[in-house]
């Protein structure tokens, strides 16, 4: 079918038969009318047609008019100025600030340009210049605080590790989902997959993370159903729509932006520095525990030599990052370019970690005749790194006995030097994870267009990628006396590919039907095919120690994962736009999936949506500039992934045994008459503006529900299955958006312009299948019993926590909520009682982001800061359970106090007895054990549920353009030097490392399990742009 | 005009074209990574490995209720018999018993008896692990995903289909089969002679857990023994492999890495050492380790290990001992076993043959582990072992029964069967209240049952007993 498309489009193309008038050429400079200076950017367009181009740096101009053509010269915030062509070469046009137009340009699907104006939705479209400021590497991560409703988070601190983006809350109930938006890149769909290590986690990188953020135009982030009904079931939670840089007209400019940068942990825990290596306050410098001994006066008097290190600040090391990215672009009237190289290296705080990005990027494009226009964009990187067991490291870290110094981690012979426990240092240096992803995503868009009415566009991309793992843990070296890593040693050799083709053929027919109503109308045909394979293999036991190779090894597993997933979709699109003031906006879809039963597995959805522009009706006044209201009704449809349908079997992890292979009924049925998901989506908003747009306020609310969920429903093992994916279930999520931008200040020498925006979501699982009472998302592991799980439960929000709490006298045993205002009972033997029974503790999900970003600048000063927050959202700290059952947290300083705790006894009177926190026998005399921090405390998932709301300052930028004086002595056209800061102020009532980070990764839900995670960090830059 | 319509002609067609392709075109959801469907060897490999697995985790539940095991934290769940959801061993005995069911339809199919044969007694060991454990549980609406909500089946009914099923596993064992076993049954890499008397030691097995009921036979018990096993060389178990460690090992492995587990009870450590019956047992070296101080200390049900550190200080299973050897074998059925079977049918019909028996079953247990010849002469010459046909009691074959059955579930079909009446064995500290100071009869119903199949779940305490326990 593909193939019959493209052979279609060629006829078209041969049928081509562009005829040439007497033409010539003009050209001229544009300059503001304000003040005289050029502008460039200013789009020449030859009225009627689609000859155009756009001013050069300098506001120069040259174009092929023929006479008596109008010339029409738009840019925006500027008037609309026509002038026709008689028989002048130049044409010098000075444009008048236009401070009433609101008319931004949004590029929505398929890399179609539409007017903000005309749209009966919410977008948001966030600038080359807003991403590049926030000096992030990771694209996803630059999105932090700039758009409304958009839930960004980072999985941890190390270089290049994955970020997660959520549109409005959470849509599937399936734990497994990716809750992620499309990625789209010049119309085109990119994978933006985060493939975790199967072991130990490793933090590796969200595939949009191998873009470099220099070469991006703008970014569009597409929320609710409406915007996304086009790009169908794969944009079922938004999509975010990315434009990169291309070439402009005129002469041949040249970038160069150097930066550099340090990374710091920037917040860490309170720990205690007072009790060393022991247990139950004895001294013993080889104890497997780091922190129960004898404080350091005691300890000294045993050895005055031991030394309290502080090995949390001793492991970590300074981050450091070097971005170069330099970028060439130019080209004539009829064809330009832009391309770039950039490299990237970046060294993690935590030892041996690092991760690279090297790219390149050339696109163009070339206008034919009038009639047909092609453009072709590359990008090719090379990304990866060492990925260090950070969660392992940390845990080591733990264990580590601060008496002892945790960077002496090597003997001469390269075996481990410890006192026991494993050096933490150690492992990250030779038990190593390298990824190294080779990644090329290219598109090719032709247009034709034979009439004045009427476009044909084809636009065909590909992003391949292979991703090669190689991880390895050495095994003993042979050496007497050694602690080796692991007792046999292994390696794992990964290999990925993944090949995505999209193809998209699409119709447009433009009509000015009068002079008010104008009709658009797109027909298309799009077809998606993903071919996914990984291989694994892994060598178990080397022969020879220190050769790492799958031919050297005692016992080889493999394991292989094959999929494919094809699309085929036709939709059609209709806009009406009356006089500017109404405009009705149509969409209808039809899809055909691959992974749903023939049968089924096609299905239809349609949307509409209504944009008014009131204050073209009516005027309310000089001091309301703008004002409109917007509706819209959407529904999107959703397949599944491949091969969930019927029975098979599958061969556990296990085998093989002495060459023997099992087979075992794979545990998973899929439904024989699955269906496709529905999300029915409606938004109504208001954009509004005042004061000359000084002040501009958008506020929209949304709800949507998805229907007919395919999850994957726990079964009862005694079925014969343990999951049925099967359609069960709705989930909803509703909320408001707010935009509130202004510009208080806005003279010629000095401006400043403010933006905040804010998102509040509701979210709640309205059903699920009958007799299904819970779907299980995650867990994470605390000591002795307080393990927490996030559980979905019907008639409750997404990311409820539950774990065990402190026994509350006058508890409600119905309820599944802790009521943390009710007394704790305190137990006959003095301390706290712990209910087993688990309990929502908290939840997950945000109830409220937002951010705040201000911009000042002052002759060629510039001054920007961005803040984002949170609030209203819980998570485990994992970190605190290990801390407090290790007597490493600073409120264990309190070990050998006697207290009695608040609380009351089962009868409900008042506790009066005192009792020791210590560990052994107390000054009482009464044996405690091991004490109450082990035997009690960290046993109380309660304890470790914690508020993980943030203010955080994202950036602050303080930079400087050389003015024209200095710039006139200078072989340069620009030159701006900046420094930076990222994350310095993080003000929140989490203790321990930055609470934005979760074990899971990118692609995981369950976000609110900290894990022992990749310590998150500040930053320091400092940046060199050069133009040329 | 005419020109248009003409080409328009062509784009329809191609259109419907198109679309006549588009279902061969999105035709691809056939599973590349899974087969639809598995050879009876591939599915007798998983079959004989998960069922072992079962035996140990089984045993892992019952070790601390007859109190071989006990746990190193105060008010443990498990020593305290608190209801503990084991969905993850009622989801591993479930998969197999589900890939047993495969394996006997597609050997019917194939006309493979001896698979078919093997299937069968499989199915009755785990699905009598099962109702031992749990009594009243889903089978004939099991397996084949008739219904999301099996219902359950009664015990007694159950125990039928188990006795059954055996029966029909030996009249298969020795009929001709079109596909012969090999090395793909992991347990006696194809022997059949010896899964025929692996069936009927099952039997015996099963029919001696009526010994309080009104039926029970013992006539019919020992018939099964006469063609039971032979000697400790035909016990049914299963040796592990050098990628997957001996499951007990693997506990005392992670004990040392200090994910601390299989700490033994007092109760073991005392009825081996002396303390409770005077004389020492020459296999407690050889069953579990001792102190740092070489000495051996057990640790109280239900009161944890107090004061005493995570290492060193406590009698726990150490690698290397019988039981946890890496590639150590775990026993599913053996002659001792059998041997105290027959003790107890025998003791209201021959006592003297159940005398023999029960010295028998010492003996065999002894050879097992690998006590020395010497030290087997002492134990058995020991007046208080060897104490006469007449002195004999039932309370004898139960005790070392209890040893010989080690880490094993079916000890605590035994200690139900014999009311947990062994000498000085006392109900675990910090008992759960709720059981009035009994001993537990049974497990709860698991979380994932009462979750996803709650409707059909019986409504039962943890005093209510199996039926064979009434």
């Amino acid at each position: 079918m593909k193939n019959k498309l493209i052979f279609l489009l060629i006829l078209a193309v041969i049928q081509v038969s562009a005829t040439f008038a007497q033409e010539r050429t003009v050209s001229g400079t544009v300059t503001s009318s304000d003040d005289g200076m050029p502008l460039p950017g200013v789009t020449v367009q030859v009225k009627d047609t689609d000859r155009g181009t756009v001013t050069d740096f300098d506001g120069n101009y040259s174009i092929e008019v023929s006479s008596g053509e109008v010339l029409v010269f738009s840019s925006m915030g500027f008037e609309r100025k026509e002038i026709t062509a008689a028989n002048q070469t130049t044409i010098d046009v000075s444009l008048a600030p236009d401070l009433q137009s609101l008319e931004e340009v949004v590029v929505t699907s398929f890399g179609i340009e539409q007017e903000k104006k005309s749209l009966g939705y919410a977008v948001q479209e966030i600038s080359s210049e807003e991403i590049t400021s926030t000096k992030q590497q990771n694209l996803v991560s630059a999105l932090q605080g700039q758009a409304a409703g958009v839930q960004i988070t980072n999985s941890g601190g190390a270089p290049g590790m994955s970020a997660r983006i959520i549109i409005r809350g959470v849509n599937s109930l399936d734990p497994t989902a990716d809750n992620q938006p499309l990625f789209v890149i010049d119309g085109v769909p990119i994978d933006n997959s985060t493939i975790e290590s199967g072991g130990t986690p490793r933090g590796l990188s969200n595939r949009a993370a191998d873009l470099n953020p220099n070469d991006i135009e703008s970014l569009n982030i597409l929320k609710g159903a409406a915007a996304t009904a086009l790009y169908g079931v794969r944009a079922a939670n938004g999509a975010v729509i990315i434009t990169t840089k291309k070439g402009q007209a005129g002469s041949v400019r040249v970038n160069i932006n150097s930066s550099v940068g340090f990374d710091e942990v920037n917040q860490f825990p309170d720990f205690q520095e007072t009790y060393g290596q022991g247990f139950s306050g004895v001294y013993d410098a080889s104890s497997f525990w780091p922190n129960w001994g004898p404080s350091m006066e005691e300890i000294n008097e045993i050895d005055p030599d031991v030394r309290f290190y502080d090995i949390w600040d001793d492991a970590m090391r300074t981050g450091t990052q070097i971005d170069n990215t330099i970028s060439v672009s130019g080209g004539s009237e009829n064809a330009t370019f832009y391309g770039s190289i950039g490299k990237l290296d970046q060294e993690g705080i935590i030892p041996f970690s690092d991760w690279g990005r090297t790219s390149a990027k050339l696109s163009g494009e070339v206008k034919m005749s009038d009639k047909f226009k092609f453009s072709g964009n590359i990008n090719y990187s090379i990304t990866g790194g060492n990925r260090v067991p950070h969660d392992r490291f940390m845990e080591r870290l733990v264990y580590w006995a601060p008496n002892h110094d945790v960077t002496d981690y090597i003997n001469e012979d390269g075996t481990m030097k410890t006192y026991g426990n494993t050096n933490p240092i150690y492992d990250a240096r030779f038990s190593t994870f390298e990824d190294e992803v080779n990644r090329t995503v290219g598109n090719l868009r032709f247009t034709y267009s034979p009439t004045k009415w009427l476009d044909l566009t084809y636009l065909v991309g590909t992003d391949y990628y292979s991703d090669k793992r190689t991880e390895i843990t050495p095994g003993p070296l042979g050496i007497d006396g050694e602690l080796p890593l692991d007792s046999q040693g292994f390696i794992t050799e990964t290999r990925i590919t993944s090949r995505d083709i999209n193809s998209n053929f699409f119709v447009t027919f433009k009509n000015d039907w009068t002079e008010k109503l104008n009709t658009t109308l797109r027909v298309g045909n799009d077809i998606f095919e993903r071919d996914y394979e990984r291989v694994d293999a892994t060598g178990r036991e080397f022969v020879i120690p220190e050769f790492y190779d799958l031919s050297n090894v005692n016992q080889v597993f493999n394991d292989q994962d094959k999929r494919k997933r094809r699309l085929v979709g036709v939709y059609g699109d209709l806009m009406v736009n009356y006089d500017e003031t109404l405009f009705l906006n149509v969409t209808a879809r039809n899809d055909w999936t691959s992974t749903l039963p023939i049968g089924n597995n096609s299905f239809f959805y349609p949307s509409v949506n209504l944009g008014y522009v009131f204050t073209e009706t009516f005027d309310p006044g000089d001091w309301f500039t703008f004002g409109k209201l917007r509706a819209s009704w959407a529904e999107v449809g959703k397949d599944t992934d491949p091969y969930q349908i019927g029975q098979t079997y599958s061969s556990p992890g296990v085998f093989p045994l002495n060459g023997n292979v099992g087979f075992s009924r794979f545990d998973r049925f899929g439904d024989l008459e699955l269906k496709p998901e529905r999300t029915t989506a409606i938004e109504f908003g208001a954009d509004l503006s005042f004061f000359e747009n000084r002040l501009g306020l958008d506020v929209t609310w949304y709800k949507s529900n998805s229907k007919d969920q395919i999850i994957p429903v726990p079964v009862s093992p005694t079925a014969g299955f343990t999951t049925f994916v099967t359609n069960a279930g709705e989930i909803e999520n509703r909320g408001w958006e707010f935009i509130l931008r202004g510009s208080p200040v806005r003279n010629e020498d000095f401006s400043w312009d403010v933006s905040f925006n804010a998102a509040y979501n509701r979210n709640e699982v309205v059903s699920i299948r009958e007799g299904i009472e819970a779907i299980p998302i995650g867990s994470q592991f605390g000591y002795a019993g307080s393990t927490v799980s996030i559980t979905l439960l019907e008639g409750e929000p997404y990311g409820n926590i539950f774990g065990t709490s402190y026994a509350r006298y006058g508890a409600d045993n119905n309820s599944i909520y802790l009521d943390e205002d009710l007394p704790i009972i305190i137990g006959p033997n003095g301390f706290p009682e712990r209910n087993p029974a688990q309990l929502v503790l908290g939840n997950t999900t945000p109830k409220w982001i937002g951010g705040l970003k201000n911009s000042f600048s002052f002759k060629g000063i510039d001054f920007s800061f961005l803040m984002d927050f949170r609030a209203g959202v819980d998570q485990y700290n994992q970190y605190d359970n290990f801390f407090s059952a290790f007597g490493i947290s600073e409120y264990t300083l309190n070990r050998n106090e006697t207290i009695v705790f608040d609380g009351v006894l089962a009868d409900g009177s008042p506790n009066t007895q005192p009792v020791w926190l210590g560990q052994g026998v107390g000054p009482d005399d009464r044996n405690y054990g091991a004490g109450f921090y082990r035997n009690t405390y960290r046993t109380i998932s309660e304890n470790f549920v914690q508020d993980a709301s943030f203010i955080k300052l994202r950036n602050i930028t303080l930079g400087y353009s050389l003015q024209e004086n200095a710039l006139a002595v200078l072989p340069f056209e620009s030159v701006r030097l900046s420094v930076a800061a990222n994350n310095i102020i993080l003000y929140t009532p989490w203790d321990g490392f930055d609470p934005e980070s979760f074990s899971a990764g990118a692609g995981g839900n369950a976000t609110g399990l900290t894990g022992l995670g990749y310590p998150g960090v500040k930053s320091y830059f400092f940046t060199l742009n050069l133009g040329l | 005009m005419k020109f248009k319509i003409k080409k328009y002609k062509y784009v329809i067609l191609a259109a419907a074209f198109a679309f006549t392709s588009c279902d061969d075109y999105l035709d691809i959801n056939d599973n590349p990574n899974n087969p639809i469907d598995a050879p009876l060897s591939s599915l007798l490999v998983n079959s004989t490995y998960e069922s072992t697995q079962n035996t140990f985790r089984m045993g892992n539940i019952t070790s601390n209720y007859v109190q071989y095991l006990a746990s190193p934290n105060a008010a443990s769940a498990s020593d305290v018999m608190e209801p503990v959801s084991y969905s993850g061993s009622w989801g591993a005995l479930y998969n197999v018993m589900t890939d047993i069911n495969d394996m006997i339809l597609k050997a019917q199919e194939e006309e493979a008896a001896h698979y078919e044969g093997i299937g069968q007694i499989l199915m009755a060991y785990n699905l009598g692990l099962t109702v031992d454990a749990w009594g009243n549980v889903p089978y004939s609406e099991a397996f084949n995903f008739v219904t999301v909500t099996p219902s359950y089946d009664d015990d007694a009914q159950l125990y039928s289909n188990i006795l059954g099923l055996l029966d029909e596993g030996l009249a298969n064992l020795s009929a001709d089969s079109s596909i012969s076993v090999g090395e793909d049954d992991f347990i006696y890499q194809g022997e059949i002679s010896n899964w025929i008397k692996f069936g009927n030691m099952l039997k015996a097995r099963y029919l001696n857990h009526f010994s309080e009921t009104g039926s029970y036979d013992p006539a019919a018990v020992l018939s099964a023994v006469e063609n039971g096993f032979d000697g400790n060389e035909d016990d049914a178990q299963m040796e592990y492999f050098e990628q997957a460690f001996n499951p007990w090992a693997q506990v005392a492995i992670d004990n040392a890495n200090l994910f601390l587990g299989g700490w033994i009870s007092e109760q073991f450590i005392q009825a081996m050492d002396g303390t409770i019956y005077g004389y020492d047992d020459p296999r407690l070296p050889l069953m579990v380790g001792a102190t740092d101080d070489g000495e051996y200390i057990g640790t109280e049900n239900g009161a944890g290990r107090g004061d005493a550190p995570e290492e060193g200080a406590r009698s726990v299973l150490e690698e290397g001992d019988y039981y946890t050897q890496r590639q150590g074998p775990v026993l599913i059925a053996t002659y001792a076993e059998q041997k105290f079977i027959e003790a107890e049918a025998a003791f209201g019909i021959d006592k003297a043959r159940s005398y023999q028996a029960y010295l028998d079953g010492i003996r065999a247990h002894m050879n097992k582990i690998g006590v020395g010849q010497s030290e087997i002469e002492a134990y058995m010459n020991n007046p208080e072992v060897s104490m006469g046909v007449d002195a004999f009691t039932i309370d004898d074959i139960f005790k070392e029964k209890w040893v010989a059955m080690f880490l094993n579930p079916e000890s605590w079909v035994d200690a139900r069967r014999h009311d947990y009446d062994y000498e000085d064995f006392d109900l675990p500290a910090n008992l759960n209240p709720d059981l009035n100071g009994n001993f537990l009869r049974r497990l709860a119903y698991p979380d994932t049952e009462v979750t996803r199949n709650g409707s059909n779940v019986p409504d039962v305490t943890l005093l209510d007993p199996i039926f064979w326990d009434e």
